[in-house]
């Protein structure tokens, strides 16, 4: 038979479990132990109907032709989501990397439609890069040790890339 | 009997009586409550068996030929601890005694004002009343009222917002579905529909009736789902004051990654009311100032009040009552809170505690204030009328100093509410009561964000026009109500637009409580704030829709009272409200503007319980509260947003001589669908725990409450920090 004082106990621990909740806690924009770039991306303009998937991508070296460009680390992308590139102004993003140095960290918009080499000048657009810091016109340099933060860009659907414009 | 024998018994009684007589003196003096109120109808005895006497209206009560010497006298009345006195009565002499009697949580069936626009016993009102006693108020020792709204069962507030049975969810304040009464004069914001919780200081409050549902019927727009009269303090007779002062300290984030200062942030303030009654005439006047460092970056916020009520008795029959209030407060925005790169984020993805540095500087100054007038007159048993004029104004400024053009660094709007209504209570006879009035409401808005164009300031008008009847006929223990309230609105003196409420229901009295079952429709006018809105929000536009067009829907509730024993009291109700042209902001992806649209279809349907026992009586009170919501978006076949499917709120209190010990505990479940503006952003469930503690003796009371114990850190609206550990120390003196 259960006393009134073991039923008090029993209130206080059921309503200390309810209490008790982790709530919000600090979230670090890198994993412990990732190795990478973690950064935000700033969306701005309209995501354009024809949008199939827009990837976030890295390369060590600038490439040089059409060719270099599956070159692109990782293998398997992150890409944004799209439900709220629209309304969101900023997106949180992490891209897993072999330890170097990456001279090219952009956004690749996809188009709907299957992707070949041959159709990378039609499906594929450059929308935005991470770019130095001293002079925003060119592609900032990021070096991955560990985990690089502060990797953050613009990714313009007014102002795309195709192919073309980098390797007429 | 022989004139002798008659003699010899008259001799003998003579001298027995002679022989008996003692010295006697008088005792005096007026019984209140702990709160200074004058207690009416309280018996006051000499103890073991002496006389007793009644207090009156003032609470005053005279024992005369007490026996000289050392006597008890005794005070009591249902509702209140008795209170017992030692004291020397000396003969020929009087000795004053007055009486502070505290309530005692006997679960008695209460008189509510605001159900039916009348006085009636809250087992009659046709749909679920909540109620917030004035003894829970201080318990709480809140600085605002919402802060004890916010415990009733049924009611939540999310970031300020309140909501009835899930009326309202989050707009930013914007377009309240629960209309805000202070003693039955409505005070929402003229130009955004929302409510000034800080219009009234809390200590002025002497209770809160909170009508749940659909209360459209009589009061019209705004009422959709809910209406909460905060019910102020009566004057009284003779000389009185009341000094408030209050402290407390915020905890600081538990998590150094989220520090933000390096110091502890309090929060103080004092109130000051006074008030004279003499014959027909009674007056009072409080004033009062408080402080808060905020428990965030950025969240600094000062107010300053000024309230007062004025009361003529021309006559028996009829009262004058005026009273006005004015309040402004200064405060910084703090909302919302720093997303990564956003400010100086410590590699983390977030920062609760921090603003966004985009929105550094952001401030707010808000004057509101109400002045009412109100004539009631009551010739006879049968019949009653009311006249009312009131005034409600608002004038806030936003500043955002880093905004740029074509943005203006700067927002205001002012706007002022002048109503008018008529009332009449009949009773032809004691099976009848018809309820009747007019009411005339006019607003206007000043203003450059609700405009209507970018980058200019217009006025905005809206007039409404409405009458309203309610009849109500008892038949043996069956209680029917039926009637409804036509509303005419036009906006900026263009086309009238009608709306007609209607509203039927039952009461079935049973030994043991009541059952009760309405329906009604329900509808509200957009806000001038809604239909002209032009700003800026989110990194984008913010544009007007003046077709926007009035939500309406249809509420039922199913209810049953219960109370079988004088230690335990339930409250259970089955209700549904079906809703559509629901207002709410679209975000246009085309076109990159956000805009008020009537979009949504809705749905919610529940489950509202309460019971209150008192296991130990009279130390021990516990209330249990619960309420299930099913809220659904029907036009995207989902769940409402903003509206937790539990809510669970648990409140113990114990009372020992002038102790007195309690805890609130609040569940609300998290939101099962994120805000399609914040897909990606953790939806958490609330779940906070208050303790506090009190001491009342005499005119001295000490209240000390530690909200948020665990120091929970979450949030309910998108990026906004609700409250952290908050401890506070009240000290209040009543005379």
């Amino acid at each position: 038979m259960t006393t009134m004082r073991t039923r008090v106990a029993l209130l206080v621990v059921a309503l200390g479990a309810l209490a008790c909740d982790d709530g919000l806690v600090p979230q670090p924009l890198c994993p412990p132990g990732f190795v990478g770039i973690c950064g935000r991306v700033t969306f701005r303009g309209p995501v354009p109907d024809s949008t199939d998937v827009v990837y976030i991508v890295a390369y060590a070296t600038f490439p040089a032709s059409q060719s270099d460009l599956f070159t692109f680390q990782p293998q398997s992308p992150p890409s944004l989501h799209l439900d709220s590139a629209a309304r969101a102004t900023t997106q949180p993003y992490t891209l897993k990397l072999p330890a170097g140095t990456y001279h090219w960290v952009l956004a690749a918009w996809k188009k709907l439609g299957v992707l070949t080499p041959q159709d990378a000048d039609s499906l594929l657009r450059e929308a935005g890069f991470y770019r130095d810091p001293a002079d925003t016109s060119q592609a900032g340099t990021v070096v991955v040790s560990g985990a690089t933060t502060g990797v953050d860009f613009v990714v313009d659907f007014t102002n795309m890339h195709p192919v073309s414009f980098y390797f007429p | 009997m022989s004139p002798l024998r008659a003699a010899t018994l008259l001799l003998t009684m003579s001298a027995r009586q002679a022989g008996q007589t003692v010295p006697t003196g008088a005792v005096y003096g007026v019984v209140r409550d702990t709160a200074g109120v004058a207690v009416a109808g309280a018996q006051v005895r000499q103890l073991p068996s002496g006389t007793a006497v009644l207090t009156d209206s003032a609470g005053r009560y005279r024992l005369d030929g007490v026996p000289a010497g050392i006597v008890t006298v005794r005070a009591a009345r249902i509702g209140f601890y008795p209170q017992q006195l030692v004291l020397e009565v000396l003969a020929g002499d009087s000795t004053r005694v007055d009486f502070r009697l505290r309530q005692s949580p006997l679960l008695v069936n209460s008189v509510i004002v605001t159900a039916a626009k009348r006085s009636q016993l809250l087992d009659q009102a046709v749909t679920s009343v909540a109620l917030v006693s004035e003894r829970q108020i201080a318990q709480r020792a809140v600085n605002t009222i919402d802060e004890a709204v916010d415990k009733a069962p049924g009611v939540q507030f999310i970031a300020g917002q309140v909501n009835v049975r899930g009326s309202s969810g989050f707009v930013e304040g914007l377009g309240s579905r629960v209309l805000l009464l202070v003693d039955g004069v409505p005070a929402n914001q003229a130009d955004r529909g929302g409510i000034n919780w800080d219009l009234v200081p809390a200590g002025e409050v002497a209770r809160v009736e909170v009508v749940k549902g659909a209360g459209s019927a009589l009061y019209g727009s705004s009422a959709f789902g809910g209406v909460v009269n905060l019910v102020t303090r009566e004057l009284r007779e003779g000389w009185h004051g009341r000094v408030r002062a209050t402290g407390g300290v915020f905890a600081n984030p538990p998590h150094a990654a989220w520090g933000f200062r390096d110091y502890t942030g309090i929060q103080d303030g004092l109130d000051v009311a006074g008030s004279y009654g003499q014959g027909a005439v009674r007056a009072g006047l409080s004033a009062g100032a408080r402080h808060s460092d905020g428990y965030r970056q950025q969240d600094r916020a000062d107010h300053w009040q000024v309230t007062g009520k004025g009361e003529w008795r021309p006559e028996p029959a009829t009262i004058v009552n005026l009273s006005g209030a004015w309040a402004s407060d200064q405060y910084q925005v703090p909302e919302p809170w720093c997303e990564s790169t956003q400010c100086a984020d410590r590699g983390l993805a977030f920062q609760p505690f921090l603003i966004n540095a985009a929105n550094l500087g952001n401030r707010t100054r808000s004057d509101k204030g109400y002045f009412s007038t109100l004539v009631t007159r009551t010739p006879s048993e049968r019949t009653a009328w009311m006249a009312r004029a009131s005034w409600v104004r608002t004038h806030f400024t936003d500043a955002y100093p880093q905004r740029r053009p074509p943005f203006s660094t700067s927002d205001y709007s002012i706007a002022n509410r002048v109503g008018f209504e008529g009332r009449v209570v009949s009773r032809p006879d004691t099976l009848h009561v018809v309820t009747a009035g007019l009411e005339v409401t006019r607003s206007d808005n000043f203003s450059n964000v609700f405009s209507g164009a970018a980058g200019s300031t217009r006025t905005h008008t809206e007039g409404t026009y409405a009458a309203y009847a309610e009849a109500e006929q008892t038949v043996g223990r069956l209680q029917l109500t039926i009637g409804a309230r036509g509303d005419f609105l036009a906006v900026d003196g263009g086309g009238i637009t009608a709306f007609v409420s209607p509203r039927a229901g039952a009461v079935w009295s049973t030994a043991a409580g009541s059952w009760r079952a309405s329906a009604g429709r329900a509808y509200r006018a957009p806000s001038l704030a809604e239909r002209f809105v032009t700003t800026y929000a989110l990194g984008f536009p913010v544009i007007p829709n003046p077709a926007l067009r009035s939500e309406d829907g249809w509420s039922a509730e199913v209810g049953r009272t219960w109370a079988p024993r004088p230690w335990i009291r339930g409250e259970a109700a089955l209700f549904f409200t079906q809703a559509r042209q629901l207002i709410e902001p679209v975000f246009n992806d085309t076109t990159l503007v956000i805009q008020f649209q009537n979009v949504d279809r809705a749905r919610l349907m529940g489950v509202d319980l309460s019971v209150t026992t008192t296991p130990l009586p009279p130390h021990l009170t516990t209330t249990l509260a619960y309420q299930l919501l099913d809220a659904r978006d029907l036009t995207r076949d989902s769940v409402l947003l903003y509206r937790p499917r539990h809510l669970l709120t648990l409140s113990a209190d114990f009372v020992w001589r002038d102790w007195g010990a309690g805890a609130d505990f609040r569940f609300s479940s998290r939101f099962e669908r994120p805000d399609p503006l914040f897909p990606g952003d953790r939806q958490f469930p609330g779940r906070v725990l208050d303790l506090r503690a009190s001491w009342i003796a005499g005119p001295w009371a000490v209240h000390v409450k530690v909200a948020n114990v665990f120091n929970y850190v979450y949030n309910l609206a998108p990026r906004v920090l609700e409250p952290v550990r908050t401890a506070t120390l009240t000290l209040t003196f009543s005379y």
